[in-house]
């Protein structure tokens, strides 16, 4: 079972017409087997000639079907138990086929029809198995309802079965994610003693003709046969052998050693220039679709490039949402706040066609309001906390004041971009980092967090592969990686592969030098000036496409890339990423006017799509279908349960250190973005922000629950606010409509009263309203955006 | 080679679900791995539970589980001179010998594991916080991404033990304290997501409120508002909206809170029940009262507990000063509970599928700070001539030699590990262990794969760094 890999065409087109040959003896045989006993039955000798013509051409086509049997299973790469059970029951069953011919021919007829019998069994066996190679194992147990399936492959519990095919070869795709892995076990296995820093026995693995180079014994790598092969016969041998690899550390396990010998067993393919094919690269460059044509009801070209994209999926438009959803998600996603019940009944009685952009607009102006709820997405972003570690050491710098303001002004997003990048004393903070005291991992220093966090936020990109040793997850080098810090640094910095100093000096350069290079002598300051003129330039597509896509992740539930860092990834629609990116350039890169766009499109005014399973959100084969439905976050339950009810936070917990001091008259009540982190909200998903945090989960979970079940945060707070409707509203059917108003933006359905009524008794009481509310603020319907 | 699979199927399996899950960043199991049925890589193990006993602030190898010399206080003797403060007393094991102070765990070594060298890492400076992050984690800060506690690690793999008890119980630690935020930043699950995340009962006597109907709420009252809530949600016009992950999984959530809330187990978590005669013996403060918590809740199920004698910048264990004084009374606040608590279980069969670890993030010693070979910035003012018994101590950070005890879940009895130098320095001369390695022996011993790690940001991330902690067999049975 070797690998031909230019085999002479005819063998291999025989060697395929196996699996067509062996249905003939397949059923001739067991037809025969039919008629024979049904002959018998029936004591009837009438079908014994057809029956007999059965068994000749089936035994003769048992023949056949066995011999390109063999040529097959020598032309392709099978190999497994399954082939050998399939190749040894296919033989038996020829042999048991030609004896029942010469049985037959004897007029044997016992012997005869005992063997037939064994046949069509053996026939039977090896058909099974047969059909095994082709369908896979679990072909037929699979539809059963009783077979618990091992599991379906998903994001939770991928499989990865290179290791275990070997019957059809590889697709191009197939063979680069089978290099990556290679590479990506070789790297975290090998490079210790065998790349540029060290090269032990002469031997590097951390470039392609020197692995089939080999070492100072010769080429490690026998392509086709792993067997010959060298690297596979160290990394096999037992731990404690003198020449076992890797000496020192882990050992490769069964798997890596499993997916090593099936990669050089396929002829160790290593496609040309692996190493700059694989990864998709996005264009840098930005690029303005024209706006398609369409029905004259879509006026907003969002909709435009929708609706191309509704027609390629064959999706028709749904309704757009009604006034009382559409409200709460404006008011949501615009101030993070609910909307008051008068807003929503003036809005709902608003009879101008143009109400909904006029409400956006309105909404878009309550700068101060704007700017407290982006705060909390900005803070995620730039990791920026008002309390966490670095603090009490002087090593970490908020800025939340800058952000404040930059918010609340509406900063154009190239200025708010390069104030970030070649900060003020007001702005330093992100690009500082966090410094710990102590020795710390040379990928961790401020200047390669700066690197790091810079390419995550502003332009979707990983650099962390990339600034412990050269990426294998995309073309970015380690060079790459230090040069890009470097600019950040004030003193040249030495590149250290996985913390190991090299010996090198970093360069100077921007991650896409067609931006424009920067003078490596010039003093830090000056560099970071001329990094932030470069990334900020209309040019940079790049830039401006992340940002377009995180307000519309924000906005929809899901990124027209995801995951949000990863703007390599193919977006649903190319045209409309491109459109939002130059339009928003076009408009003074105006954050404001993009959130406006998006808003009063009637893409966004779909109905809301719920989504089985979280880890469908980023799937690459995603389908847009309208906004991902998405559950408030932190901030928002806060806000909205104390807008709505009661303030959850007393104005001692604003962090008056770090805001700005007017923050208190640009406040309807103390937010919940203005508070330090505590458990209520990190229950509730407010991350804590030593790192960049650019989406939060909105799965609930057991802790969460019990948060909000018992939490005496919550709880005490509910009841402080009981204490008060109750002296507000002496009824409960006052009391339920006001409250349904206010937290759901609606009136109570008469069901609704009812159980509210029987709850609580005419008279409400403390605790009554304190469990009531409890109850609807828990209720998915307060909990989500519709 | 098990089986052949057909094309089509390895496409399914590899592109669509691989490449996704690559994509997404979604955590995702060993990407070279085959079909695996359960959780991959997964084995019986020989422990379901872990205690993590633990005590903050750095606590000296020589006054505590591995005493050298005794030389006793005199006014103007040289520093140099003292190796241990206390005298030596005999444990169980031939020829081992304990602190004084620290008779009653002596008394039950044969049932467990003392490994006298374990060696921290050399981060440069020595920071307690930054060493705890390390020891928690098993990754030096700072990290690109958010590393998850060993306990998250736990809870992620084999979820709780009892569904109603939360996988990842903190016990005594406050985060008001100083330096909180240091300790916040690894007190968390990290990237895997809030839900793997600690439980916290800071204080062990308040442990029911934590887990019972909020205060001032009958269990009657509770009930009707569980009632009510579920009730608005199917008679309300919500349903129209159909089902969602969100949807489901806050209505899954509240009923497991519900469920948790209203338990029988609830009430392990309930001192006030325990008798008075064992209460007395753990009750030497909140970390004796933790390891109560901690025997009461392992009883009825838990997954992973961590008891701290809590880390406050210069106290407890973390003595600058008066340390021979000091450490009398952090002798007498464990040695009593953490005896019962190997007592208590061992007797119930609990411990033979519990395991309990005492660990501190680094040793001292009161003349070299960090390692011999490899002195850092001194952060304790500490003369070399003692004029007075505040001075009378181990002072410095030392982290060339520690000791850590394991008991229980199929870790060996009766054994000692690895051996520390006589004279100063009192260094690991034999064995040393490191952390990667006291955290893959945890998790094999939980049956928890060597290479189980997940997708983050596009990267692997590892139980331990790029997988290569080694569990070291030796220490099991």
């Amino acid at each position: 079972m070797t690998v031909l890999t230019e085999s002479f065409w005819l063998w291999q087109f025989l060697g395929r017409l196996h699996p067509l040959i062996v249905h003939f003896p397949v059923s001739l045989l067991v037809v025969a087997l039919v008629l024979e006993l049904f002959g018998r039955i029936r004591k009837s000798a009438d079908l014994k000639a057809g029956i007999s013509a059965l068994v000749w051409i089936g035994a003769i086509s048992s023949v056949v079907a066995a011999a390109l049997g063999l040529v097959l299973i020598n032309q392709e790469e099978y190999g497994g138990e399954t082939v050998s059970v399939h190749q040894w029951t296919g033989l038996a069953t020829m042999a048991l086929a030609i004896a029942t011919v010469l049985a037959l021919r004897a007029n044997r007829l016992p012997l005869y029809r005992s063997l037939l019998f064994l046949t069509v069994g053996g026939v039977t066996v090896a058909g099974h198995y047969g059909a095994l190679l082709t369908h896979g194992d679990d072909y037929l147990t699979s539809v059963l309802p009783f077979d618990k399936a091992p599991e379906t492959p998903g994001p939770e519990n991928p499989t990865f079965a290179f290791v275990n095919v070997s019957n059809q070869p590889l697709a191009p795709q197939q063979i680069e994610e089978l290099t990556l892995q290679v590479r990506s076990i070789m790297a975290h296995n090998c490079y210790n003693c065998h790349s540029a820093s060290k090269t032990k026995g002469e031997l590097r693995l951390d470039k392609k003709e020197l692995i089939f180079k080999g070492g100072k014994h010769g080429p490690i790598i026998v392509a086709g046969n792993p067997d010959k092969s060298e690297l596979i016969r160290r990394i096999t041998l037992p731990a404690g052998h003198k020449e076992a690899m890797p000496t020192k550390g882990k050992r490769l396990n069964e798997k890596e050693i499993e997916l090593l010998t099936f990669w050089i067993k396929q002829g160790a393919p290593w496609p040309a220039g692996a190493e700059k094919s694989v990864y998709r690269v996005a264009a840098l460059e930005p690029r303005t679709p024209q706006i398609p044509a369409g029905p004259a009801h879509l006026t907003n070209p969002v909709d435009r490039f929708v609706n191309v994209y509704f027609q390629q999926q064959k999706q028709s438009w749904k309704s757009p949402v009604d006034d009382r959803i559409y409200i709460r998600r404006v008011y949501l996603d615009v101030i993070g706040l609910l909307p008051s019940p008068e807003e929503v009944q003036a809005f709902v009685a608003d009879n101008r066609p143009d109400k909904r952009e006029v409400l956006v607009q309105s909404l878009l102006n309550r700068d101060e309001d704007y700017a407290q709820h982006w705060l909390t997405f900005w803070n995620d972003a730039l990791r920026n906390d008002y309390s966490g570690t670095g603090y009490i050491t002087g090593g970490r710098f908020d800025i939340t004041k800058w952000l404040y303001n930059a918010l609340k002004t509406n900063k154009p997003y190239n200025l708010f971009v390069k104030e970030l990048i070649s900060p003020n004393k007001e702005s330093e903070g992100f690009v500082k980092g966090i410094k710990w005291r102590g020795t710390i991992n040379a990928s961790q220093r401020t200047e390669m967090q700066a690197a790091q966090n810079v390419a995550q936020v502003f332009l979707g990109l990983n650099l962390k592969c990339a600034s412990c040793h050269d990426s294998f997850i995309s073309d970015w080098k380690l060079a790459d990686a230090y040069a890009f810090a470097n600019i950040f640094a004030d003193s040249t910095l030495e590149i250290h592969r996985c913390d190991k100093p090299t010996g090198k000096m970093a360069d100077t350069k921007i991650l896409f030098s067609q931006l424009g290079s920067i003078s490596g002598k010039a003093p830090t300051e000056e560099r970071l000036r001329q990094l932030a003129d470069f990334l900020t330039q209309p040019k940079d597509g790049r830039l401006y496409r992340t940002l377009a896509n995180r307000v519309w992740a924000q906005l929809m539930g899901r990124g027209i890339v995801e995951p949000v860092d990863a703007m390599d990834n193919v977006p649903w629609s190319q045209d409309l990423l491109d459109y939002l990116a130059s339009d928003f350039t076009a408009n003074g890169y105006d954050i404001k006017k993009l959130v406006y766009n998006i808003l009063t499109s009637k893409t966004y005014q779909l109905p809301s799509v719920g989504i089985r399973d979280a880890g469908l959100i980023t799937a690459q084969d995603f389908v847009f279908q309208g906004m991902v439905r998405r559950r408030l976050t932190a901030e928002q339950f806060a806000d909205a349960v104390s807008k709505a009810f009661n303030p959850l936070y007393a104005d001692s917990a604003l962090v008056m250190k770090r805001l700005p001091e007017e923050i208190k008259k640009e406040i309807p009540f103390p937010r919940a973005a203005l508070v330090k982190n505590d458990p209520f909200l990190t229950a509730l998903g407010r991350p804590n922000r030593e790192t960049v945090s650019t989406g939060r989960a909105s799965q609930a979970n057991l802790l969460q629950a019990l948060e909000l079940t018992n939490g005496t945060k919550f709880n005490e707070s509910l009841k402080r606010g009981a204490e008060m409707w109750r002296q507000k509203y002496p009824s409960t059917d006052l009391l339920v409509r006001e409250l349904y108003r206010k937290a759901l933006n609606r009136d109570p359905q008469p069901k609704e009263l009812a159980l509210a009524e029987q709850a609580l008794g005419k008279k409400p009481t403390v605790a009554g309203i304190q469990d009531l509310v409890w109850a609807i603020t828990l209720h998915p319907e307060f909990q989500l955006i519709l | 080679m098990k089986t052949t699979w057909n094309r089509r199927e390895f496409l399914q399996r590899t592109s669509a679900a691989t490449l996704a899950a690559l994509a997404a960043g979604a955590p995702m199991t060993s990407l070279v791995s085959g079909c695996r049925s359960k959780k991959p890589g997964q084995t019986d193990g020989s422990a379901d539970t872990v205690i993590l006993l633990w005590m903050a602030g750095g606590m000296a190898h020589t006054e505590t589980f591995d005493p050298k010399r005794y030389t006793p206080f005199e006014k103007g003797m040289e520093g140099n001179r003292v190796l241990s403060t206390f005298k030596s007393v005999p444990t169980v094991l031939d020829g081992i010998h304990f602190s004084e102070g620290l008779e009653s765990i002596g008394k039950v070594m044969d049932k467990g594991t003392l490994i006298r060298s374990y060696v921290a890492a050399d981060l440069g400076h020595i920071l307690h916080s930054r060493h705890q992050y390390h020891w928690h984690t098993c990754y030096e800060p700072p990290q690109t991404v958010a590393a998850p506690h060993i306990g998250a690690w736990i809870a992620k793999e084999l979820g709780p033990k009892n569904p109603v008890i939360p996988a990842f119980i903190d016990i005594g630690q406050r985060f008001t304290v100083g330096e909180g935020e240091e300790l916040k930043a690894f007190h968390t699950a990290g990237f895997l997501g809030n839900e793997f995340g600690p439980f916290f009962i800071p204080d062990p006597t308040q442990g029911l409120e934590s887990v019972r109907p909020p205060v001032g709420m009958d269990a009657k009252r509770f009930e009707r508002r569980n009632q009510l809530y579920n009730e608005l949600i199917s008679k309300g016009p919500f349903g129209e909206f159909g089902s969602d992950y969100q949807k489901e999984s806050l209505k899954r959530s509240m009923e497991q809170a519900y469920m948790l809330l209203n338990s029988p187990e609830a009430k392990a978590f309930d001192l006030s029940t325990e008798p008075k005669e064992t209460f007395d013996i753990y009750n030497t403060g909140r970390f004796g009262l933790g390891c109560l918590l901690a025997r009461r809740l392992t009883e009825q199920g838990a997954r992973f507990i961590s008891v701290t004698t809590e880390y406050e910048p210069f106290m407890g264990w973390d003595t600058h000063e008066n340390g021979h004084t000091r450490l009398e009374g952090m002798k007498k606040m464990i040695d009593g509970p953490v005896a019962q608590l190997i007592k208590d279980l061992d007797k119930t069969g609990h411990l033979d599928r519990t395991l309990i670890i005492l660990a501190s993030e680094f040793s001292r010693d009161m003349m070299v700070e960090g390692r011999p070979d490899a002195k850092v910035l001194e952060q304790v003012r500490q003369p070399d001539i003692l004029s007075d018994l505040k001075f009378y101590g181990m002072h410095r950070h030392f982290t060339d030699g520690c000791s850590i005890l394991m008991f229980g879940g199929g870790i060996k009895r009766g054994f000692v590990y690895g051996k520390t130098a006589d004279e100063r320095p009192c260094k690991t001369i034999e064995k040393p262990i490191k952390i990667e390695g006291i955290h893959q022996t945890i998790y094999h011993a939980l049956g928890i794969a060597g290479d189980t790690h997940y997708e983050i940001e596009e990267r692997p991330f590892y139980t331990t760094p790029d997988g290569k902690g080694q569990a070291v067999m030796e220490l099991l049975a």
